[in-house]
């Protein structure tokens, strides 16, 4: 195929402001990556910013944003919350449900038939069309308009949802997928038989960056060592399993150690935990990297991840990992960069929290290690190499 | 499309190396029954789900439960951290407990047998279903060793 140099990227959410997910945040880089580059990208989005209510909360139209051409359509008021709600419960907890069952649900997801309408009449414009995350209706209905030039960037989990039959059919039809690591694509291969010659892996690029691993600790009259997770707080992200782990490793070794917390959402812990959690909500990318950069670990309890970026960022400031051994992503990102280790269980998590307290050189030496990796791998430059190639493969 | 151009094992520390000395100590210390305890059977309720596969972490973790289940509500010290009438104040608690021990006593012994039979119910279903996978395989094994020996007599004659 000739060079890809008009490209539609369609994500649920604009990520502007910093409050939105992961995908969105990957999609928006990418998209502004390929811009730079000098190819000409325009960016469909919806008008939500609430990943709760999807409310139309933005204007409708067309607007620059940087090195972007943003266009904004209305997500569709008549959605049956109450129908996806009902169809979503029953996937959730497992129970079979029918094909018409799927659709209905598919259906009453988060949709936008402005932007479809949009895709079908301008369609024709664009030489790839990049759509993701999976598991919206926006990115199951857009990757139906014209499926032989769209590539998805799924974000693809091993969870319930991935298993329908629906999701079969959409990654059976586009032209490609874009993952973000190698087990991610493992995970399409076993459930969708995807190619492999369909595939790329490319991830997000990451900007290097030096932390003070001292001003944090200095700045919050902090003494004791700490861990730290930065994220959503919620059960699919594993943090009242962290904080459960935490306190019972509190408890049985006598360690006086902290959980400093960045991020959204309430968290979960034992009453008795809650004095030795310093939670920051959301705070400035240098008040994070400082945090990540004085911490003995940053420990991702989830087990359902497709990349991973806060792990990368504590390997950029020179922290190593503490991640769940299920997780077959963060996994394969510690092994392939000797970054972190891995805890299948709470007798797993306490072994490997006493050696990185009581060792320093083994620190410093497994945060250098996955620093290294990051500065190799996800450096812009790698991952416009990997992006473009796959582009115009 | 492209392959991943990604660098394999960054040099220096090798994590699966010390990972894997990590589940070597660990699985010493289950045997010596250091983990033997009620707050790590506690911490774990979470992480059940991600342990289907972990057979000898499911046997541990009933034992855990064995350990924890029958509770015992007069194993607290009573204590008063008021420095004033401290001593007072914990004679008084304890005739306050002394008195409510009998009402609470009922509830306490029914929450123990539940306990218990709720243990002794999971425990059974584990070796039920363990001894049915087992018998399984044992066939599946004795199928494969016949259709092995129909298909060298096959090729022989």
């Amino acid at each position: 195929m000739p060079r890809a140099d008009r490209i539609a990227f369609i994500a649920p959410r604009f990520a502007e402001g910093g409050t939105v997910g992961g995908a969105e945040t990957l999609l928006k880089n990418l998209a502004d990556h390929a811009a730079a580059a000098g190819r000409q990208v325009t960016f469909l989005t919806t008008c939500a910013q609430s990943h709760f209510s999807w409310e139309n909360t933005l204007p409708p139209g067309r607007r620059q944003i940087g090195r972007l051409d943003v266009h904004f359509f209305p997500v569709d008021p008549d959605r049956d919350v109450g129908e996806f709600l009902r169809v979503q419960a029953q996937i959730d907890r497992g129970v079979p449900v029918s094909a018409r069952d799927e659709v209905l649900w598919i259906q009453n997801s988060v949709n936008s038939r402005a932007l479809c309408d949009y895709l079908k009449a301008h369609g024709g414009e664009f030489d790839r069309i990049l759509a993701g995350p999976y598991l919206f209706g926006v990115t199951y209905h857009a990757a139906r308009v014209w499926p032989d030039k769209t590539l998805l960037v799924p974000c693809l989990h091993d969870e319930v949802f991935a298993y329908l039959g629906i999701m079969h059919g959409m990654f059976g039809s586009v032209a490609g997928c874009l993952f973000n690591s190698a087990p991610e694509r493992e995970l399409a291969r076993r459930l969708y038989a995807f190619p492999d010659a369909k595939s790329s892996v490319v991830g997000m690029g990451l900007d290097p960056f030096e932390a003070d691993p001292a001003a944090f600790a200095r700045r919050h009259k902090l003494a004791q060592p700490y861990v730290m997770y930065a994220g959503r707080r919620e059960a699919g992200k594993g943090t009242p399993l962290l904080c459960d782990y935490l306190h019972a490793f509190r408890e049985r070794t006598g360690r006086d150690l902290k959980l400093v917390c960045t991020g959204s959402g309430p968290i979960e812990a034992p009453p008795a935990l809650q004095e030795h959690i310093l939670d920051l909500g959301f705070v400035s990318e240098q008040e994070k990297r400082e945090a990540m950069a004085g911490a003995v670990a940053f420990v991702h309890p989830s087990v359902n991840e497709s990349f991973g970026i806060v792990l990368l960022e504590a390997w950029l400031a020179g922290t190593p990992g503490l991640v769940h051994a299920r997780s077959a992503v963060l996994r394969w990102q510690c092994a392939q960069s000797n970054g972190g280790l891995w805890f299948r269980h709470y007798p797993d998590f306490e072994e490997a929290l006493l050696r990185l307290l009581d060792d320093p050189p083994l620190r410093h030496a497994l945060g250098a290690a996955g620093r290294a990796y990051v500065r190799q791998n996800y450096a812009w430059p790698a991952v416009e190499q990997r992006l473009f190639a796959a582009l115009d493969a | 499309m492209s392959d991943p151009m990604f660098d394999i094992k960054a040099p220096g520390v090798d994590a699966e190396k010390l990972v894997a000395e990590i589940r070597a100590a660990t699985e010493q210390k289950l045997a010596a029954g250091v983990y033997a305890d009620a707050r790590i059977a506690r911490a774990e309720r979470l992480n059940l789900a991600h342990l289907r596969d972990a057979d000898e972490f499911l046997n541990f973790y009933l034992k855990c439960l064995r350990d924890a289940v029958f509770v015992d509500i007069s194993d607290f010290p009573i204590r008063e951290r008021r420095r004033f009438f401290g001593p007072a104040l914990v004679a008084l608690k304890k005739v306050i407990w002394g008195l409510l021990k009998f009402y609470t006593y009922r509830l306490w012994s029914q929450q123990n047998q539940v306990n218990g039979l709720l243990v002794t119910a999971v425990e059974g279903v584990d070796q039920k279903y363990a001894a049915k996978l087992q018998e399984l395989e044992r066939r599946i094994q004795t199928l494969e060793n016949q259709l092995a020996a129909a298909s060298k007599a096959g090729k022989g004659t």
